[in-house]
C-alpha cells in the first residue's frame, strides 16, 4: 500500500505526517481510511465532505465570530480526512497529561497556602507573585481534594520527529470539547463503514466524566448535587459548547442574574423558588465572577460567591484564582514543577523556551526574532504572537519594542516543524499543520478524554490553528494497535 | 428549570404554532380566493387583518411597483424578514429562543429546529409563484409538525415541556379567535337580530378541520354552524374549548399553575353560560372581543409567575 492512495500527496520535508510515513507508506492506524479512497476514489471523498458540511449546518454545530460589532455565527468548520493515533502512543500520552495536570494543581495549591517551591528557589517568587493571575483573595482557601484546575485543555503539537510535546496549558476556561463530541458524532454518521471496519475508541462519555467529576466536588457529598454552567450569556463566542455541555449533563445553564448569594450560600432562581448550588462550572473568567473580589466593574459577577466559596459553601471548578499556572512564562517551569512535587521526570516534554525576564535568553530572543515564535504570557486565541519567519521587519521591530518594555511578558520558542496530516483543500489532499488539544479532567480522580480535539490550519503553511482565525479541525481517531 | 427560561419556552411554543398556523392560513386563502371569482368580497389583503395588521395602511405605504396585490400581501406573510407576520420573522424568533433555552430541548429536537430554520432561509427569500407557494407551505407545516413530534417522543416531561405546550395551544386559541374574528364576523355586521346560520366552511381548511365539520355536523342534535363548532366542540383540536382544556391540563403541575387554572376557568365559563345559537351578530362581535382579551390576560399570567426571592425563602429552602 503506498501513499498514491492519497493521490499525489506530496508531504512537506521535515514535518511528521499523521497518515503517512516518510517512506510514503500509510501508517498502520490509516489503513482504513486509505483502503476507502483506493476502492471509492477521491470523488466520493469531495461527496462525502459536502454530505458532512450539511450535516454540520443542519445539527446546528456552529461558533460566534465577531466582526464589525456583530456576532456572527458560522458553521463548524470540520474536515472529511480523519486524524489517526495509536492507542498505545496515546495510552503514553495520556498518562502524561494526568502527569502534569496533577503537578500543576500541587503548585497552584502550594502557591495559595506555603508556597514551598518559591522559598525552594525552584520557580523565582516575584516571577509568580506578580503576576496578574495571582489572586492574593485566595490565599489559604482550600478547594476539595486540594484540586484547583478541574478541566484542562492541554495543547500537544508534534516535532520533527514525531515526538509529542506540550505547547502551552490552558487552565482557566478551556473551549474545543463540544466540537471533538460533535466530530465524531458527524463522521460517524457519514462514514458509518469507517467505523465499522475499525476499533476507534469512542468519546462519548466526556459529558458523563465531566459531571462525575463535577459531582465530586460537591460540599454536600451524599445528596443529589445541583450544578450549574455559568455562561456569560447567549452573545459569548463559545456559547454553542455551553448550551451544549449543559443539555448533555442535564445542568442549568445559568447566567449571573439566575443566581444570587444570601448569607454565603449560593442560590439558582427557578420556576419554583430558590434552589441551593453546589457546584458551578464556571466559563467566566475569573476576575469576572464576584465584584465584590476582583473587578468592581464586572456586570458578569455574582456578589458574594467569593465568600461562599472560601467558607466551602460552594465548589467552583475551574477554581479562581488557577490561571496563576496558565501562564507561558511559568509553563517553562513546569518540567520542574513535576520534578518537585512528583519526583518524577515528565512524560512529555515542553517545547524549548527562552524567557525574555532572562537577560542572556532575552538577548538570543532580540537577536533571533526572525527565526523565533514569540508570545506574550497571558494572551489566549492566537493574538499577539509573531511567527518570526513570517513576520516583516517592522513586525518585529514592535515586537522588539514590547519585549523590552516588559520583558516579564514574553516567550520565546524555535519555530516548530509541526505535523501535518492529509487535508481536503479545493478537492485535493495536502498536508496542513495541526495540534491536539486534548481534556483531562480532575476532581476525586483524574480522566483524560481518548484524544482530543484536532484543529488544522487551513491556509497553505500557516501555523495558526484558531477557528477565529482560519482553522479548521479534524476528527482525532486513536484506533487500537494492541489487539 | 430556571425562572428566566420560562418565558423562551413558552414563546418557543408560541412561534411554532404561529408558523404553522401562517402557512396554513396562506395555503387555504389562497385556495378560497382562486376559486372564487373577481366579484367577491374578500381580497388578499384579508390575510393581514387576520394576523393583526392594519391592511390599509401597511399596503397604501408601498412604493409604487408591478407587483399584484397577492404578491405584495405575500411578502408580508412570507419572505419579509422586517414584517412582524411573516414566515421568517416568526422562525428567526423561534431560533432565538430555542437557542437560549437549548441546555431543556432535546438534542433531535433542536436538529428539526434547525433544519426548518436553515430550509426556510434557503426557501423564503423570494416571492414563489403560487404552485410554488403552495408546496412551500405545506412543507412548512409538515416540518412544524416535526419538531412537535420529535418534542412530544424524546422530551422530559417537565416545566419546560408543560410551558412549550401551553405555548402552542394559547397561540392556536388566539389564531381560531382572529380567524373567526375577521373571516366571519366581519361578513356579519353587528346587528341586533339573531345571527343568520353560518354555512360557510372554506375558511375551515385553513384550521384543517373540514372534514370533522361535517363529522360534528352530522352528530348534533340541534342546528349548528362553524361559529359553535370552533368555539366549543371540544374534540376538535383547534376548537377554543380543546385550546383551554390543553391549557389547563399542562398548567396544573406549574408553580403557578392555580392562577392560571382560574384564567382558563373563566374563559370556560364564557363559552358555556351563553347559548351561541341565541346570539345576535353584536353579541357574537362581543363575546369573541372577551376571548381575545382573555387570552391576552392569560398570557400574562403564564408569563409573570409571582415568585419571590426573598431571604426567608432561601433559609427556608436551605434548612
Amino acid at each position: 500500500m503506498g501513499a498514491k492512495s492519497f493521490g499525489h500527496y506530496q508531504q512537506i520535508s521535515q514535518c511528521f505526517d499523521e497518515l503517512v510515513q516518510a517512506d510514503g507508506q500509510i501508517r498502520p492506524p490509516a489503513a482504513a481510511i486509505a483502503r476507502f479512497i483506493d476502492r471509492h476514489g477521491s470523488a466520493e471523498l469531495i461527496q462525502r465532505q459536502e454530505q458532512l458540511n450539511q450535516t454540520i449546518s443542519a445539527m446546528g454545530v456552529c461558533f460566534t465570530l465577531y466582526s464589525d460589532g456583530n456576532n456572527i455565527d458560522r458553521c463548524w468548520p470540520l474536515d472529511v480526512m480523519p486524524r489517526t493515533i495509536p492507542s498505545s502512543e496515546w495510552q503514553k500520552t495520556s498518562a502524561g497529561l494526568k502527569q502534569r495536570l496533577a503537578a500543576l494543581n500541587l503548585f497552584i495549591d502550594d502557591l495559595y497556602h506555603d508556597q514551598r517551591i518559591l522559598k525552594d528557589g525552584i520557580v523565582p517568587a516575584d516571577l509568580v507573585l506578580d503576576s496578574r493571575n495571582y489572586l492574593a483573595p485566595c490565599k489559604g482557601i482550600s478547594p476539595r481534594y486540594g484540586v484547583w484546575a478541574n478541566i484542562c485543555g492541554t495543547d500537544l503539537v508534534r516535532d520533527g520527529s514525531g515526538q509529542f510535546l506540550v505547547l502551552e496549558d490552558n487552565l482557566r476556561v478551556p473551549s474545543g470539547v463540544s466540537y471533538m463530541l460533535e466530530n465524531r458524532t458527524v463522521m460517524k454518521r457519514v462514514f458509518p463503514e469507517l467505523f465499522a471496519d475499525s476499533f476507534i475508541y469512542p468519546v462519548d462519555d466526556y459529558p458523563h466524566q465531566l459531571w462525575r467529576m463535577l459531582a465530586s466536588l460537591s460540599p454536600r457529598p451524599g445528596d443529589v448535587p445541583c450544578i450549574v454552567l455559568l455562561t456569560p450569556g447567549v452573545y459569548n463566542s463559545a456559547y454553542f459548547e455551553h448550551s451544549f455541555l449543559a443539555q448533555q449533563m442535564g445542568v442549568e445553564l445559568a447566567e449571573n442574574t439566575d443566581l444570587l448569594v444570601q448569607d454565603d450560600i449560593v442560590y439558582l432562581k427557578t420556576l419554583h423558588g430558590l434552589q441551593r448550588v453546589d457546584v458551578i462550572y464556571r466559563r467566566v473568567d475569573d476576575v469576572f465572577i464576584d465584584p465584590q473580589a476582583f473587578r468592581p466593574d464586572s456586570v458578569l459577577g455574582i456578589p458574594g460567591l467569593i465568600k461562599a466559596w472560601a467558607k466551602g459553601n460552594v465548589s467552583i471548578a475551574n477554581a479562581p484564582g488557577s490561571g496563576v499556572a496558565d501562564d507561558k512564562v511559568i509553563y517553562a517551569y513546569v518540567p520542574q514543577i513535576i520534578n518537585y512535587y512528583l519526583g518524577e521526570q515528565p512524560l512529555i516534554d515542553n517545547v524549548p523556551t527562552y524567557l525574555c525576564l532572562d537577560p542572556k535568553q532575552r538577548d538570543y530572543v532580540l537577536a533571533n526574532l526572525d527565526q523565533l515564535v514569540v508570545k506574550p504570557a497571558n494572551e489566549s486565541g492566537g493574538y499577539g504572537i509573531l511567527i518570526g519567519p513570517r513576520s516583516t521587519k517592522a513586525e518585529q521591530q514592535q515586537m522588539a519594542e514590547a519585549i523590552k518594555a516588559n520583558p516579564r511578558n514574553f516567550i520565546a520558542q524555535p519555530t516548530l516543524a509541526l505535523s501535518t496530516a492529509p487535508t481536503l483543500c479545493d478537492g485535493v489532499l495536502e498536508p496542513r499543520h495541526l495540534d491536539l488539544r486534548p481534556f483531562i479532567l480532575q476532581g476525586r480522580d483524574l480522566y483524560c478524554t481518548t484524544g482530543g480535539l484536532s484543529r488544522v490550519a487551513l491556509k497553505k503553511g500557516s501555523l495558526v490553528v484558531n477557528s477565529s482565525q482560519g482553522g479548521g479541525s479534524k476528527d482525532t481517531w486513536i484506533i487500537n494497535d494492541e489487539v | 428549570m430556571l425562572l428566566k427560561s420560562l418565558d423562551h419556552i413558552f414563546w418557543l411554543g408560541r412561534y411554532l404554532e404561529r408558523l404553522d398556523d401562517t402557512a396554513r392560513l396562506i395555503n387555504a386563502t389562497s385556495h378560497l380566493l382562486i376559486d372564487s371569482h373577481k366579484d367577491s368580497q374578500f381580497s388578499w389583503s384579508l390575510l393581514l387583518d387576520v394576523l393583526g395588521q392594519n391592511s390599509v395602511e401597511l399596503l397604501s405605504q408601498l412604493p409604487a411597483s408591478d407587483l399584484t396585490l397577492e404578491q405584495q400581501v405575500m411578502g408580508f406573510l412570507i419572505t419579509d424578514a422586517s414584517s412582524q407576520v411573516s414566515i421568517r420573522a416568526a422562525c428567526s424568533a423561534l431560533k432565538q429562543n430555542a437557542r437560549t433555552v437549548r441546555q431543556l430541548i432535546p438534542r433531535d429536537m433542536w436538529e428539526e429546529l434547525n433544519s426548518l430554520d436553515l430550509f426556510l432561509q434557503e426557501h423564503c427569500q423570494q416571492l414563489q409563484g403560487r404552485q410554488h407557494r403552495y408546496k412551500l407551505m405545506t412543507e412548512v407545516s409538515r416540518r412544524c409538525q416535526m419538531v412537535v413530534g420529535v418534542l412530544d417522543g424524546t422530551m422530559l416531561r417537565s416545566d419546560a415541556f408543560d410551558l412549550f405546550n401551553i405555548g402552542r395551544h394559547l397561540e392556536r386559541a388566539d389564531m381560531t379567535t382572529r380567524i373567526m374574528d375577521v373571516m366571519v364576523l366581519q361578513q356579519l355586521q353587528p346587528t341586533d337580530i339573531k345571527r343568520p346560520r353560518f354555512r360557510w366552511t372554506s375558511i375551515l381548511n385553513a384550521l384543517g378541520g373540514v372534514e370533522s365539520y361535517h363529522y360534528y355536523l352530522a352528530h348534533q342534535n340541534t342546528e349548528v354552524d362553524a361559529v359553535d363548532y370552533l368555539l366549543t366542540y371540544a374534540d376538535f383540536p383547534r376548537s377554543i374549548a380543546y385550546c383551554l382544556h390543553r391549557v389547563a391540563a399542562s398548567a396544573k403541575a406549574l408553580p403557578h399553575g392555580a392562577a392560571i387554572l382560574q384564567r382558563v376557568w373563566q374563559l370556560q365559563d364564557l363559552l358555556k353560560t351563553q347559548n351561541l345559537a341565541e346570539l345576535t351578530t353584536g353579541q357574537l362581535h362581543q363575546l369573541i372581543d372577551q376571548l381575545q382579551t382573555g387570552i391576552i390576560e392569560l398570557h400574562q399570567v403564564i408569563s409573570t409567575p409571582s415568585i419571590e426571592f426573598s431571604s426567608e425563602l432561601s433559609q427556608q429552602m436551605s434548612a
